[in-house]
């Protein structure tokens, strides 16, 4: 049962053009595991996904993001530091010419034990467009993501269309939380 | 080629001028006043000494993690651990930067600390507070005091931390690695831990004895036994060698309580046997357990029962000490407050059995043997390729995936086998990938999870092990289909 396996429900999307999503954990942060779960999520959700791993500088995400015309970029951070990792990350967007893509965080985002509105007023500030806590519906975020590229790209976007993820496996999604996975590697020795 | 020798003196030098030109705080870093300030600490607060006190009288201490970005608030936040948690160790778990050695961001993290008035950084940056900012630290705590993190290279964390009075010092050259890392060649990294060791290997040789901890619990996710005793042995072997005396491995709960406490007492007795066999009988070898490494329930409530059966098992296992969470385990890093909480339910759960004996040696003796054997053949492998060295050995057994670690972030990491629980919850490996296990043991691993594919009346699947990983956090062991 290797993870590949998961890719047996990809041939209904394969004649399709996917849209492409950029992946990665940011800064400094090692943690792997979620990492690991999304990437395999988000292509059994039909998108091609460009997983840049762990450790992943805000440069390193858009320069894949524009190599690949990418359009959405999803920023993990689970290890607290992502309130000082993504500062800028929009302009740094806009600056290289990225102007309309998406942006999405997730994670444990800051020290400490926070409310969640209050992160994610602080990440929209930044210029997020979607902030997701530890423990988000997967499947819900990618709903989300399909309808923000359907809103932003409108007709050059080439998404999966509803009647084939109405026709996908019930049990596809592996029923995770995690915009960004609970489970993860220990954060301290 | 690397190998398992001791490092020269002069090489060590050597090294030892480059890394301390690697930041400024490292520039007036001393040796000889490291050594003076260490016969000043009495012996209540030399960590290889409560070690050992420990395993005498058969105590299970408890030790949270804790570290912020400012020296005073650094200092507060142990305080409270000290008075309301009742800490028998204390941590300092240095920030995420700093284990990289990306001390500049580092720097500008202490900055924007100041700035906002709380932490931006998850942990303590040593290396810029340096010498004279860590020995404020150890100096306004009564208990032993161990550096935490998860550093590739720490040679200057470690010159730093221990002539700053810290007595024990936590990591080794895969377990820093492998779940720490991206890029970083494990031969280099077994290289620059061989530096730590000799450095705590010179504190020994001037009668100052710093406790070494291997990091036994890798990427906290489904890893099976064999493969983080077989680990620990060998960053055990590698710090004996050159010079380290205290030593305490340790192990991540798995969450079945039988294969926890036969893990604990296979690690014990095997590292024991494999230390003699190298040659060497006189050190001081203790164990630590870690309370659950994956994702937590949000429930507080739910969360202190996770702490509270690790707290049980670790006792039943034991170990001379556990690794504390917290009820905020899920958000992330904690307050003070939950910390303490943390700390007081592991310790009322120990009290709880304290005196109860229920699983003895003769009852888990299966499983025990059966991690044994396990780790048997894969050291035995080990030695083989690397004719008999484990440091070469390792090294190659990382590049052929005769060593793998679940889940782990390295590129050196193979990332092949894939384990899930069987139908008890014992973590089994249904994918060896190229692990050398012998075949009549991955049959028994396979029989043990088809039980579970029976009962839950589905394949033997992927699903199982994202089901498995998200398990605890949504209230069971196991992570069955709804």
């Amino acid at each position: 049962m290797q993870p590949e396996n998961l890719s047996n429900r990809e041939p209904e999307f394969k004649n399709m053009e996917k849209d492409t999503i950029i992946l990665g954990v940011i800064g400094a942060d090692c943690h792997s595991v979620g990492n690991k779960i999304l990437e395999l999520f988000f292509t059994a959700e039909g998108f091609k996904v460009v997983n840049l791993g762990v450790m992943v500088s805000q440069q390193e995400f858009i320069n894949a993001a524009i190599e690949t015309n990418a359009k959405a970029i999803l920023v993990s951070s689970l290890y607290g530091h992502g309130e000082i990792d993504c500062q800028g990350f929009r302009d740094l967007c806009l600056e290289k010419g990225l102007d309309r893509i998406l942006l999405y965080v997730g994670g444990n985002l800051v020290v400490g034990k926070t409310p969640f509105e209050i992160v994610e007023e602080k990440f929209k500030k930044m210029g997020f467009d979607r902030v997701f806590p530890p423990d988000v519906d997967l499947k819900k975020a990618a709903e989300l993501l399909k309808q923000d590229i359907k809103a932003r790209f409108g007709s050059d976007s080439h998404g999966p269309r509803n009647d084939d993820q109405a026709g996908q496996p019930e049990k596809s999604s592996p029923e995770t939380d995690a915009g960004t996975s609970k489970a993860r590697n220990p954060k301290a020795g | 080629m690397i190998k398992n020798e001791k490092l020269d003196l002069k090489e060590f030098y050597e090294i030892r001028k480059e890394v301390l030109q690697t930041w400024p705080t490292g520039q007036n870093v001393s040796i000889e006043e490291g050594i003076k300030l260490h016969r000043t600490i009495p012996e209540e607060r030399r960590f290889a000494w409560v070690m050992k006190k420990a395993r005498e009288k058969r105590q299970t201490l408890l030790q949270p993690r804790a570290g912020v970005a400012l020296i005073e608030d650094h200092i507060k936040l142990l305080r409270y651990l000290e008075t309301e948690g009742q800490a028998d160790l204390l941590p300092t778990t240095i920030d995420a930067y700093t284990r990289q050695n990306r001390y500049e961001e580092a720097e500008k993290g202490i900055e924007k600390s100041k700035q906002a008035g709380t932490s931006l950084l998850n942990g303590f940056p040593a290396v810029n507070h340096g010498v004279e900012g860590c020995r404020r630290v150890v100096e306004s705590v009564s208990r032993p005091l161990q550096v935490r993190h998860g550093t590739p290279d720490a040679r200057l964390l470690a010159e730093i931390t221990l002539a700053a009075g810290f007595t024990s010092f936590e990591g080794g050259g895969i377990s820093y690695n492998i779940p720490y890392a991206k890029r970083v060649p494990v031969e280099k990294s077994i290289r620059d831990w061989q530096y730590v060791d000799r450095l705590v290997g010179l504190y020994e040789e001037n009668g100052i004895r710093i406790n070494r901890e291997p990091f036994g619990p890798l990427t906290g996710t489904l890893v099976p036994p064999c493969i983080a005793i077989a680990i620990g042995i060998i960053e055990g072997l590698l710090a004996i060698r050159q010079g380290v005396r205290s030593i305490t491995l340790g192990y991540g709960q798995g969450g079945n309580i039988i294969q926890d406490v036969a893990a604990i007492t296979a690690l014990r007795e095997l590292a024991e046997e494999y230390f003699r066999q190298e040659g060497f009988d006189d050190f001081e070898l203790t164990t630590v357990f870690h309370q659950w490494m994956g994702g937590f329930p949000e429930d507080e409530a739910k969360a202190f029962s996770v702490i509270a059966l690790g707290a049980i098992v670790a006792r039943f296992s034991g170990a001379e000490k556990v690794i504390v969470k917290s009820p905020h385990e899920a958000m992330g890093i904690p307050t003070k407050e939950a910390n303490a909480q943390g700390l007081r339910a592991t310790r009322q759960a120990i009290n709880m059995v304290e005196d109860q004996v229920i699983f003895k040696p003769e009852d888990l003796k299966s499983e025990v043997e059966l991690i044994k054997a396990e780790v048997r053949s894969l050291m035995h492998k080990i030695y083989e390729i690397g004719q008999g060295d484990v440091a070469a050995g390792t090294v190659a057994a990382f590049e052929a995936g005769l060593l793998d670690v679940p889940f782990a972030p390295s590129i050196y990491n193979h990332g092949k086998i894939i384990p899930m629980r069987d139908n008890e919850g014992f973590i089994r490996i249904f994918n060896k990938g190229n692990l050398p296990l012998p075949e009549e043991i991955m049959a028994y691993h396979r029989q043990r999870l088809q039980e579970r594919a029976q009962a839950e009346g589905r394949a033997i699947s992927f699903e199982m092990v994202t089901d498995d990983i998200y398990a605890i956090s949504k209230g069971k062991l196991v992570g069955r289909p709804k």
